[in-house]
């Protein structure tokens, strides 16, 4: 272990919480955002969601469903597109980065399902959809898949916490064997159930064509949604790997500072191809069907700019960058391409969605609700740092090494 | 884009034709069909605008009193939309250059759109044709209202504790009382016709035939999005030609200037996503095969793999030991005993040495 | 230039023709003199006859239709109205009765009745009788009042008003007229006959009937309406006093009161809308209005069609007063 740097809980002292109390400029920005949207969130439940947002009956889901669900559960998708490429694919060498992974979707579902209370009407009824399952809706079958993949992610991550609490419980290591033997099970059971919601939350609006442009509007929105899930699951795992190492650098270990970089360039390979798939794919369906006279109007313009902006640059930037060995290069296409799934989600919750209303009855969110989204952003990062800055994630713990191989 | 099609895209065609046919989903998914259901019949060539059915609609389901009166008819002008407190509004259209009105509420579908979005079972089509809504469960996620394709629900945005959907019933406790609708009750011009959805349509057919050159030869929600129970009839274009009977494209024009929409399709608005559910049991069931047989090759790949190196390793060993043995004998023979025991000695620890270096290297 | 080389041609036929019956002197019971022909050249008045390849064909008591060319042809703008190939040949030259290659297989019924005329994209759409007294009536202001309500029932008596006997019409005339051979200024006088014979209608007198009359279905929120019976009456004879299609086809004594009294036999005490317009819908005829709305569709559908302006169809106490709430109330 040449790493020493590295902060590890013993039984003595089993918090670590100084990074997160220091004031440093990051730790008041959160503290501010973190308790501005604790206001807003009291004001959201105590007064109704018409206090703090600007959604109505034309447009009923708005930024919350926009960013913080559509957003947040396909960025989320680093979780199964890390596993599977590591577990079922053999892909050995992203081993340490697979756990990073796990945590960011397990704590992405997480918030998802957070945010998604503060835009439900009755937020303490949500699991009424499984007493008065209504299986004709797509939207069951999101909460279904959700609910189900969250507790496999749960169990998945799990292990981490185990790792952490077994210094003062030591008998939580029994979990941690249980679940290290169903690891693969976990994981196949996970990206059958990643498949599903992802593309299901595309399908969710295949029940509107009249109200969704017809650009955006296809029978293949699901395989859209799922195709672009892979892509941001492995641009999500670059990104996140790129700003982990500006923050928490020094809670990872050796080993994972050596694979990190092929990680980077695997994965930019992966989503280059991916993308460029992507691509055609949408390309097709707007020549076969027929859309080509929409492309001379303005949504036809931002249509363009989505598609060749931030579909097809990535693309090529990820080629690039993969080609070259260039990890820098890999990470900004990363951005780029995270950039590019949040407008394609953002175009059909809400830009390409009631393209024919007048202006005048379109939707631009309040600045409350775009505060609620940062507040939910906010915690998924504190609650990543608490959870770095506690469990083994970025590192291997000497107590656990060399067990899964 | 049918079901069969979409899987047909996704792949595994076979098996999933094969399995999920469009007649099984139908049965399993579709509403049954309510012959003797009621509906109404809105002709906008009747109605004058006055507005008596928003009152009656705001008295008889005790809504709160809007801020202006239902007498100023200056509101037609703008135009509205139903909401959780308006049930039911009256909107000014200019067709072809002439002032038409219509009547906007829920037009409660023979197969509702809500009813199939709604993922806690809130939305009922019933036998008498009502669509109705059962707030008890209503988780309040407003699929309901994205899935509408006429904007017809309402959400209490600015109730913090108990926010629902609100929108038209049909007058469901009226109905059960016998009596027909308030709004229906307080027209008129008789711009709004109650009556069995079937004789309905026989209405609008006579009246269409009986006056050449007064209707669009169109039943508004006879089929659109699967058949709706509140159909509507609109006036003819006198300076266009007749458009051929029941053509929703060439209708579509002169139904888009009464901001009716004619290319939702004959089908149920749920149809739509019926084929993207229907792959949802060849997911579950394919993938896991698909990505268990990937670990499986995996494995065996690595325990090949494994295999392969055990025995360079082990030849590799063989061959060091039968090196290290032939020196040994050779200084046996020539410098004695003793020198070959060192030497047996330092060989070893010079391999132990290489081993641990090794591994350390292969950590760091 | 060949529609009017064709006008003039005709015109010198008629003139031939009406010279040969001039020498060939006072043979007939009618004084054989020329005949004041169209501005056009045509003959005033015409019998136009069932033309067909078969001798006596469809139903036997087919009457021919006495046709007033000058009459009409002082109502049209354009000969090409009626004569739409351009050329002003009879219609029976192209459309017999049972359709022809020339005529396009359209039938000389159709020609005359048809409503539902396929509109010629470039050029001129054709126009049937039925049709361009069906466009009359429902635009012409004074017209379209009613006749928004009611449209003329298609029966014996609507068809008798063109289909008239033609007095002195011997078989042999009717042979030769169906064949098409039957000499033109023979067809005049037996038109002439015709229409010597008419009888003029006596229409109800309007002053003998209900003055005014109280409607109060709505009293409970409304004084009640004093409808004045007589002075709607009057009002629309007037306005279509002097209009000649309304004279030929208001054919009966009673013809105004059906527009209100409809369905019902046109009696001197007509039965009361509420006799059949009950206040709630009836479940056996889902297509009758209820009796408020038999009304205000009645009224407000009439006064729509003559464009009365006032008062205004929302304008609930232009026609009945706010009912002021009272103690016993």
């Amino acid at each position: 272990m040449e790493n020493h740097s590295i902060v590890m809980p013993t039984r003595e002292k089993m918090f670590n919480m100084g990074p997160l109390l220091k004031p440093t400029l990051g730790n008041i920005i959160t503290w501010i955002l973190l308790s501005v949207g604790l206001v807003i969130t009291v004001i959201r439940f105590t007064q109704g969601i018409g206090s703090v947002a600007n959604l109505d009956d034309n447009q009923p889901w708005g930024m919350w469903i926009g960013f913080d669900l559509l957003c947040g559960v396909c960025l989320a998708a680093g979780g199964y597109f890390t596993t599977v490429a590591c577990y079922v694919m053999g892909m050995k060498h992203f081993h340490s980065a697979a756990r990073p992974a796990v945590l960011t979707a397990f704590l992405g579902y997480l918030f998802v399902v957070v945010a998604l209370l503060y835009d439900l009407g009755h937020p303490l009824r949500l699991p009424y959809m499984f007493f008065f399952p209504g299986t004709t809706s797509v939207l069951f079958e999101v909460g279904l898949c959700v609910a189900t993949y969250l507790t496999v992610l749960f169990v998945e991550f799990s292990v981490a916490p185990c790792e952490w609490l077994s210094h003062r419980f030591p008998w939580v290591l029994k979990w941690r064997t249980f679940v290290n033997k169903i690891n693969i099970l976990l994981t196949i059971f996970g990206v059958t159930l990643s498949t599903l919601h992802q593309s299901s939350l595309g399908s969710l609006y295949l029940i509107c064509p009249g109200k969704l442009h017809p650009l955006w509007y296809s029978p293949f929105l699901p395989l859209f949604f799922f195709v672009s899930s892979m892509v941001a699951g492995a641009s999500m795992v670059i990104m996140e790997g790129f700003f982990a190492h500006k923050g928490v650098h020094n809670y990872m270990d050796a080993t994972h500072l050596r694979e990190s970089d092929n990680v980077v360039l695997s994965f930019a390979k992966a989503a280059s191809f991916i993308l460029m798939a992507y691509f055609m794919l949408k390309f097709i369906d707007m020549l076969v069907q027929n859309n080509m006279h929409y492309l001379f109007t303005g949504y036809g313009a931002w249509w363009l700019v989505e598609m060749l902006g931030f579909v097809l640059l990535p693309a090529l930037l990820y080629a690039k960058g993969s080609r070259e060995g260039n990890v820098r290069l890999c990470q900004y296409a990363s951005m780029n391409a995270v950039a590019g799934i949040v407008l394609n989600r953002f175009n059909i919750c809400m830009i390409a969605f009631n393209y024919q209303l007048p202006s005048a009855e379109r939707y631009f969110p309040s600045i409350w609700e775009i505060l609620i989204s940062v507040f939910v952003v906010t915690m998924i990062v504190t609650a990543y740092r608490f959870i770095v800055y506690h469990m083994p994630i970025l590192y291997e713990h000497p107590n656990f090494k060399d067990e899964h191989h | 884009m049918n079901r069969r099609k979409f899987l047909t895209f996704l792949g595994s065609a076979s098996v999933a034709s094969a399995i999920a046919t469009p007649s099984t989903a139908k049965a399993s998914h579709t509403f049954p069909y309510y012959p003797e259901s009621y509906g109404v019949l809105h002709d906008t060539t009747r109605c004058v605008g006055c507005r008596q059915c928003e009152e009656a609609c705001n008295e008889v389901n005790h809504l709160p009193k809007p801020d202006k009166p239902f007498s100023d008819l200056s509101v037609c002008n703008t135009k509205r939309r139903t909401s959780a407190t308006q049930w039911t509004v009256v909107n000014k259209y200019n067709m072809n250059g002439k002032d038409v009105f219509r009547k906007l509420q829920c037009f409660h579908c023979q197969d509702p759109a809500c009813a199939s979005a709604c993922f806690a079972k809130c939305f009922q089509k019933q036998p008498d044709g009502s669509v109705t809504y059962d707030g008890t469960q209503c988780v309040g996620c407003r699929y309901c209202m994205i899935a509408c394709p006429f904007y017809a629900p309402g959400f209490e945005y600015n109730e913090a504790w108990d926010p629902l959907v609100k929108k038209c019933t049909f007058c469901k406790p009226r109905l059960d009382k016998k009596q027909i609708p308030g709004c229906v009750e307080a027209c008129p011009m008789e711009a709004l016709t109650f009556g069995r959805r079937t004789d309905l349509i026989k209405v609008a057919r006579a009246r269409i035939n009986n006056n050449p050159g007064k209707y669009l030869d169109y039943i508004y929600g006879e089929h659109d999005a699967g058949g709706t129970a509140w159909m509507v009839l609109a006036p003819a274009n006198p300076k266009a030609a007749p458009i051929p009977p029941d053509n929703p494209v060439l209708a579509g024009p002169e139904f888009k200037q009464l901001g009716l929409d004619t290319h939702l399709g004959n089908q149920p608005m749920g149809e739509l996503t019926y084929g993207a559910l229907g792959i949802v049991p060849m997911i579950v069931a394919f993938w896991p095969v698909l990505f268990g047989g990937a670990y499986a090759m995996t494995k065996r790949r690595e325990a090949m793999h494994k295999q392969a190196l055990e025995q360079t390793e082990r030849e590799a060993r063989e061959d060091i030991a039968l090196a290290v043995d032939a020196a040994v004998r050779k200084i046996q023979e020539t410098e004695g005993e003793g020198a070959a025991d060192r030497c047996r000695k330092a060989m070893a620890e010079a391999l132990k040495a290489r081993e641990t270096a090794a591994k350390h290297g292969e950590e760091a | 230039m060949r529609n009017r080389t064709k006008l003039l041609l005709l015109a010198a036929f008629a003139l031939a023709g009406a010279a040969c019956l001039l020498f060939r002197g006072p043979d007939g019971t009618m004084a054989a003199k020329a005949p004041e022909l169209t501005d056009s050249g045509a003959l005033p008045v015409q019998v136009l006859f069932p033309v067909s390849a078969k001798p006596n064909p469809g139903a036997v008591g087919m009457k021919p239709v006495v046709f007033t060319h000058k009459l009409h042809e002082s109502k049209v703008q354009n000969c090409e109205t009626c004569h739409h190939t351009g050329d002003p040949v009879p219609c029976t030259t192209c459309h017999t009765v049972e359709g022809c290659a020339e005529g396009n297989f359209v039938t000389l019924e159709r020609a005359m009745h048809a409503t539902n005329i396929r509109q010629v994209k470039n050029g001129r759409t054709p126009e049937s009788c039925v049709s361009c007294h069906t466009k009359l009536y429902s635009q012409r202001k004074e017209c379209a009042g009613c006749h928004s309500i009611v449209k003329p029932n298609h029966n014996a008596q609507w068809c008798a008003v063109c289909h008239q006997k033609v007095p002195n019409m011997t078989q042999e005339q009717f042979a030769k007229g169906v064949a098409g051979k039957l000499d033109p200024m023979e067809g005049m006088r037996l038109a002439e006959a015709t229409i010597a014979a008419r009888k003029e209608v006596k229409y109800a007198d309007p002053t003998k009937m209900n003055y005014r009359m109280v409607i109060d279905s709505l009293v409970d929120k409304y004084e009640p309406n004093y409808f004045n019976h007589a002075r709607h009456i009057v009002s629309v004879e007037r306005k279509i006093k002097g209009n000649l299609l309304a004279k030929a086809f208001h054919n009966s004594p009673r013809v105004f009161c059906k527009t209100c009294h409809h369905h019902t036999p046109a009696l001197a005490t007509p039965p009361k809308c509420v006799s059949c317009h009950n206040s709630r819908i009836d479940k056996k005829y889902p297509g009758r209005p209820p009796l408020k709305a038999a009304y205000h569709l009645q009224c407000m559908g009439c006064h729509d069609g003559m464009q009365v302006k006032r008062p205004r169809k929302t304008d609930c106490t232009g026609c009945h007063k706010l009912r002021v709430a009272q103690k016993g109330d």
